[in-house]
């Protein structure tokens, strides 16, 4: 199954999503993102024993396309993009099968997002990961609890409320990452390598085993992120700043 | 003879797996032993606050290469005794007022490096081989799960589990799954003595009433879910695909 923007391709036992607007380094649109949630409730219903997440071009991700956003100041776009952000990293969460995220050379807010939905990230040393939308006058709650879940609560504070960006490295230390490369180039052979080694593993005791650390360790107030990032769309400071932002790219 | 020895030296006790011809595996006999012998040290605790520092080892060349599953494969309810015993065992260890130091003098499976994350401080050698490859046998790592979010957070436990696998000392350092990681075998007394040494220092009082503290904060003691740990363990355990699994590994 082919949509414009997200790519569906099986090998064997695995499923690969990949966002597919290499010329917007996989900017998200609202319409990619609910694409994507479908995919991955389809990804229930198929016999896929891992899913791999990755990005086509040069970037897995850079984040919400403020393109579409700044032409509507009532922040509609916006809630539409949070909301279907947050759907899909819960979808993502609630697999029953392993999933591993190629998050090369970039994964920039909502893009940095995402890897809350993932069992097995990797990434690259030069890659460019982060949250820095409080500048845009955005709240990144949304991804909070996932993020928590991924590192210590100290480490994802400082990622929240910091307008930088970190390299893969740093990634790998603070636990965002799981796995650093090379180079960008190297990402998706090893991500692809790594999902056919979890194809191979006996899928009901790794489902057992992810529904018994999710269990174990759930993810807290992921309503409230979501419903803090939302309250804050169309609000003056969004109106104030994302324009602003917009003119910077 | 018991298979867990207890020896003490000041204020230092070393509690040692002693089962060096089966690699320390977790049997039933050698979990027993481990209960009485942690009831021991803590009644030698209380009696002596001076006894501050534990250390949990194995004889021979491994730590523990994890549960003995020779013996329950066939049957659910010791499968589950099994499992129930070493969730109970975590619960024990935890709960020692004492600070309690793995020194993981080489392989630690499975269970085996449950144990080694269950303790307060872990010190490994470089080469040591440990992790968790439950999966790759069809077997659920329930009763360790807990203790190894706690020692390296979730999303970090995710990883490490759903992997399955082994991985050396070295990198369970880099991921915060051991404290300390010495160059080679040769050099893991020396830098264990150094360590409990330092321990040994501290005000048992104060040590003591940390690890409560901590304890509380991560909700170690909570038997309930460790035990929970177990039955789901056990249920996996019983499914024809781990049996297939299993019976090919201890036959090989």
């Amino acid at each position: 199954m082919i949509t414009s923007t997200t790519h569906t391709t099986p090998h064997g036992d695995i499923l690969e999503l990949s966002l597919a607007r290499p010329d917007k380094r996989n900017a998200l649109t609202p319409e990619m993102l609910t694409a994507l949630r479908d995919h991955i409730a389809a990804c229930k219903r198929s016999s896929a024993r891992v899913l791999l997440l990755s990005g086509q071009g040069p970037a897995f991700c850079a984040g919400f396309d403020l393109s579409l956003c700044k032409d509507h100041p009532d922040g509609s776009v916006m809630r539409a993009l949070l909301s279907s952000l947050h759907d899909c990293i819960a979808a993502l969460r609630s697999l029953d099968i392993p999933v591993v995220i190629a998050a090369h050379g970039s994964a920039i807010a909502g893009g940095c997002a995402l890897l809350g939905g993932g069992d097995i990230i990797l990434t690259n040393a030069q890659a460019k990961i982060g949250y820095p939308v409080p500048r845009l006058g955005v709240s990144p709650a949304v991804s909070a609890p996932f993020l928590r879940d991924l590192t210590h609560d100290g480490n994802a504070r400082a990622r929240l409320v910091e307008n930088t960006l970190i390299d893969g490295r740093t990634a790998l230390r603070l636990g965002l990452a799981h796995e650093c490369l090379d180079t960008p180039e190297a990402v998706h052979p090893r991500a692809l390598a790594i999902a056919a080694g979890l194809a191979a593993k006996p899928a009901a005791a790794l489902a057992a085993t992810k529904r018994w650390l999710a269990e174990i360790s759930p993810i807290l107030n992921a309503d409230s992120g979501l419903q803090a990032s939302l309250a804050l769309t169309g609000g003056e400071e969004e109106r104030r700043l994302l324009p602003q932002a917009w003119s910077r790219l | 003879m018991s298979l867990a020895t207890v020896t003490t030296s000041g204020p230092i006790a070393t509690l040692t797996l002693n089962r060096a011809d089966t690699r320390n595996a977790l049997s039933l006999d050698l979990l027993r032993d481990l209960h009485a012998a942690v009831d021991d040290l803590d009644a030698r605790i209380a009696r002596d606050r001076n006894l501050h520092v534990v250390v949990l080892t194995g004889a021979g060349k491994a730590f523990c290469a994890g549960m003995d599953l020779k013996a329950v494969l066939d049957n659910h309810d010791l499968a589950l005794q099994l499992l129930s015993t070493l969730a109970k065992l975590t619960i024990k260890i935890r709960k020692l007022p004492a600070v309690v130091v793995a020194k993981v003098n080489g392989a630690a499976i499975g269970g085996g490096c449950g144990l080694a994350c269950v303790c307060d401080l872990a010190i490994t050698h470089a080469d040591a081989k440990v992790g968790f490859p439950e999966v790759d046998l069809g077997v659920c790592p329930a009763v360790v799960a807990p203790w190894l979010v706690r020692k390296v957070g979730s999303g970090r436990a995710r990883k490490i589990l759903l992997s399955g696998g082994l991985m050396s000392g070295q990198q369970a350092f880099d991921i915060g799954m051991i404290d300390t990681v010495c160059p080679s075998a040769a050099d893991l007394d020396k830098t264990t003595d150094e360590i409990t040494t330092r321990l040994a220092t501290g005000g048992p009082l104060a040590q003591a009433a940390t690890k409560k503290l901590l304890n509380e904060l991560d909700d170690s003691l909570n038997e309930a879910l460790v035990l929970r740990g177990a039955q789901l363990s056990a249920d996996v355990l019983s499914t024809p695909d781990a049996q297939a699994r299993l019976r090919a590994k201890l036959s090989s």
